[in-house]
């Protein structure tokens, strides 16, 4: 028997045991397997859904749930597995009543409660309870928090738990006294939910950090892609506009350039192709010199020199286009200064004016044709006048005198006129060269009074020489500059009252001898000052015809002045009188220059006969 | 002093303006001949004291007159004046190259054509 009850014995405690051993090994599955689930997956819904199903299944509890508490202190059940015999309570709203604030506060400190009859006084239930348990025929009850750890720095600190919830097991059908393994079980997967919902807490942290950083690259995306797009439009806006200007430049029949510091040309238009058969792209880069040949270089040198130094520039010269025809061109260079005020290169703009060329030297043959043809008849006509008025072929009446005088005064205007035109035309057309050489200012004034000293006397002008302290070397043609200083002398004697004085004045400038011939006539209005330079353009009309002049002397001597360098110019107080100015170039001894050329130098007037005796004639 | 002047010019009238100018003013003799080729022959044999030659003729012009009378003994000594419508400075170095005595330009008063012959020539 003994052995029986002993046999008996150790068998119940191998069934025990074995129980203990299924049971443990049924507690290591669940956990594993919740574990699993939890690894698996990130929805907490579908933990807390297998947490309440296991463990419904394996405690054979009637109802398992788990039990939100809201931060207001009521709750609700959020995951439920129950029997279907009893009433489901998921999603119920409980009030703060049935969960009060010191219920929360041990819960929170890890508190477990197993009831085995919430009948049971002992169980402690409050009456309001009692009533609430058996609404839902709740006989016995396991309850255990869920804990939420708010610490991310310290995840461990037990001071920093909140409750979150509670899971709880319910038997309905009867009381029920919970093992301590069910309670170990419990505990262990309400840490699970525990770690379930710090990583849920991570996921969604992680989430919005995810949904923050991808809004911010979004938004970086597309400011970049505003970026592009804008600097797109930019450059087509800029490659439109470029595009435009070739378009425009390629069009006009003029060579357009900028060429940098380096006399490179940096930019050309498609008429470099057209007049020099060179493609604009073989041009760009290359130095002047080589595209325009030495001698068009030589002329063009000392223009480009002077752009370079800041001044805008406008001259001509001849050039030889791809067949090889000789052009006459009318060229601008325009400096390129940047803000510093530094010459970066320079524009150029270069026009074809062979046309214009071709008109000019058809009016000047014409001039020139017409002007020489009238020399002989006036020649007849000057000298048979001349002839008649010595009286000598015999005496006419006084009204036939009359008429002769007229004659022979108008004939003498006509050879002024003829002289002149073709002076102008000649000075005008570059016919005639400026033969300069250095002579003496001094003898040159001399020389212009001495032969304006008859005109003076006849119209009864004091002619006023100022003696210099030192004479001045001019670099003049020294025929044309007397011819300017009559004309200027003639001018003022003709517009002086009788007994006035008319000044002839030198003054040295720098590199300049400024003279002044000055009068005290009526003076010139203001608006006329510039004017009277232009041929044909005399202050009163009928001037011309009181005065017997041609309208072209201003003309003329602007015409040499500038041929020379120089400037000329008129200031004038009506009343008072006027006084013309121009400048000339001094002669400058260059070092290499033996002091012997002045030994040659001529006194007075020219050593050229030829030119004496023509300004001797009329 | 009285001199004798030779005048080659196509144009009549300026022939007769040169000789009543020189006549009046100075009272030399002047003879007159209307081409190159009567000039020549003139000149060979009147042995003018200055020959007076328009540049612009028909046929034969006054260089090429000038060149010819230069090539014969008789005239090669007499001086030679150009009487000229143009007088730009080319044409005037191209004159004074051929060895002319001097160049006179149109339109003169003849009556002044002692003087400036004098003068060219140093008569004094």
């Amino acid at each position: 028997m003994v052995e029986t009850t002993s046999d008996q014995r150790d068998k119940t405690e191998i069934d025990r045991i074995t129980a203990e051993l299924k049971r443990q090994r049924q507690q290591v599955a669940l956990v594993a397997e919740v574990t699993l689930k939890i690894r698996q997956s990130l929805q907490l819904q579908e933990i807390l859904r297998v947490i309440v199903t296991e463990v419904q299944r394996i405690l054979q509890a009637d109802r398992v749930l788990i039990y939100q508490v809201l931060p207001d202190g009521t709750g609700k059940p959020i995951s439920e597995a129950v029997l279907p015999d009893y009433p489901a309570i998921l999603g119920m709203q409980f009030p703060e009543e049935v969960f009060p604030t010191d219920y929360q506060q041990r819960y929170a400190q890890g508190r477990v409660r197993s009831i085995a009859d919430v009948r049971d006084p002992a169980a402690g239930l409050a009456d309001c309870l009692i009533e609430l348990v058996e609404q839902f025929a709740i006989k016995a009850k396991l309850i255990v928090p869920i804990l939420q750890n708010l610490s991310a720095q310290q995840p461990t600190d037990p001071a920093q738990n909140q409750l979150w919830g509670l899971l709880i097991a319910h038997q309905c059908s009867q009381p029920r006294l919970w093992v301590e393994f069910e309670l170990e079980l419990m505990q262990q997967l309400a840490d699970q939910i525990s770690v379930a919902l710090a990583q849920s807490q991570l996921l969604e942290h992680l989430e919005e950090r995810v949904a923050a950083r991808t809004a911010e690259l979004q938004s970086a995306n597309q400011r970049l892609q505003q970026e592009i797009s804008d600097r797109m439009q930019t450059e087509a806006a800029l490659r439109h506009s470029e595009e435009q200007l070739r378009l425009i430049t390629n069009a006009l029949p003029v060579l357009i350039a900028y060429i940098n510091e380096q006399q490179q040309y940096s930019f050309n238009n498609q008429a470099y192709a057209d007049w020099l058969g060179i493609a604009p792209e073989q041009i760009h880069g290359c130095h002047l010199r080589q595209i325009w040949g030495e001698a068009c270089y030589r002329v063009m040198q000392p223009q480009v020199e002077a752009v370079l130094s800041g001044k805008m520039v406008i001259y001509e010269n001849e050039i030889t286009t791809q067949d090889g025809s000789r052009r006459s061109v009318n060229v601008t260079y325009i400096p390129h200064v940047n803000p510093q005020q530094q010459v970066q290169g320079f524009f150029a703009l270069i026009s074809d004016i062979s046309n214009r060329k071709a008109i000019e030297r058809i009016k000047d043959e014409f001039i020139s044709v017409v002007s020489h043809e009238l020399r002989t008849p006036l020649t007849s006509l000057h000298s048979a006048l001349k002839i008649l008025t010595t009286g000598r072929l015999g005496i006419l009446s006084l009204d036939g005198q009359q008429m002769l005088e007229i004659a022979d005064e108008n004939t003498d205007r006509l050879v002024r006129l003829v002289n002149n035109v073709l002076d102008l035309q000649r000075i005008e057309s570059g016919e005639v060269q400026m033969e300069k050489r250095a002579c003496s200012a001094a003898a040159l004034m001399m020389q212009a009074v001495e032969s304006m000293q008859p005109m003076a006397n006849q119209h009864g002008v004091q002619l006023s020489l100022a003696a210099q302290s030192v004479d001045h070397l001019l670099w003049v043609d020294s025929d044309y500059i007397v011819q300017a200083l009559t004309n200027l002398l003639s001018n003022a004697i003709k517009f002086s009252a009788a007994g006035s004085t008319v000044w002839l004045l030198a003054e040295a400038e720098a590199t300049e001898l400024l003279f002044q011939v000055r009068d005290q006539g009526q003076g010139i209005p203001d608006h006329k000052l510039e004017s009277i330079f232009e041929r044909f353009q005399q202050v009163d009309s009928s001037d011309s015809r009181r005065k017997g002049g041609t309208g072209l002397g201003l003309a003329i001597c602007r015409k040499i002045i500038e041929r020379h360098q120089g400037k000329i110019w008129a200031e004038s107080v009506l009343g008072q009188g006027s006084t013309f100015f121009f400048t000339v170039p001094m002669f400058r001894l260059p070092a290499q220059l033996p002091a012997q050329i002045f030994a040659n130098l001529p006194a007075k007037s020219s050593a050229n006969p030829l030119k004496t005796a023509r300004q001797r004639n009329g | 002093m009285a001199k004798r002047i030779l005048i080659i010019d196509d144009e009549e009238t300026i022939q007769t303006v040169v000789r009543f100018g020189i006549r009046l003013a100075a009272g030399w003799e002047v003879i007159t001949a209307s081409s190159g080729s009567t000039g020549i022959a003139t000149a060979q044999a009147e042995r003018p004291d200055v020959i007076l030659l328009d540049v612009m003729m028909p046929e034969m012009d006054g260089i090429s007159t000038f060149k010819i009378l230069q090539s014969h003994p008789e005239t090669e000594q007499i001086p030679v004046i150009l009487l000229t419508a143009k007088a730009q400075a080319a044409e005037q170095r191209q004159f004074d190259e051929l060895g002319v005595s001097g160049v006179i330009t149109k339109p003169f008063n003849s009556l002044n054509l002692p003087e400036q012959i004098t003068k060219l020539l140093y008569w004094q």
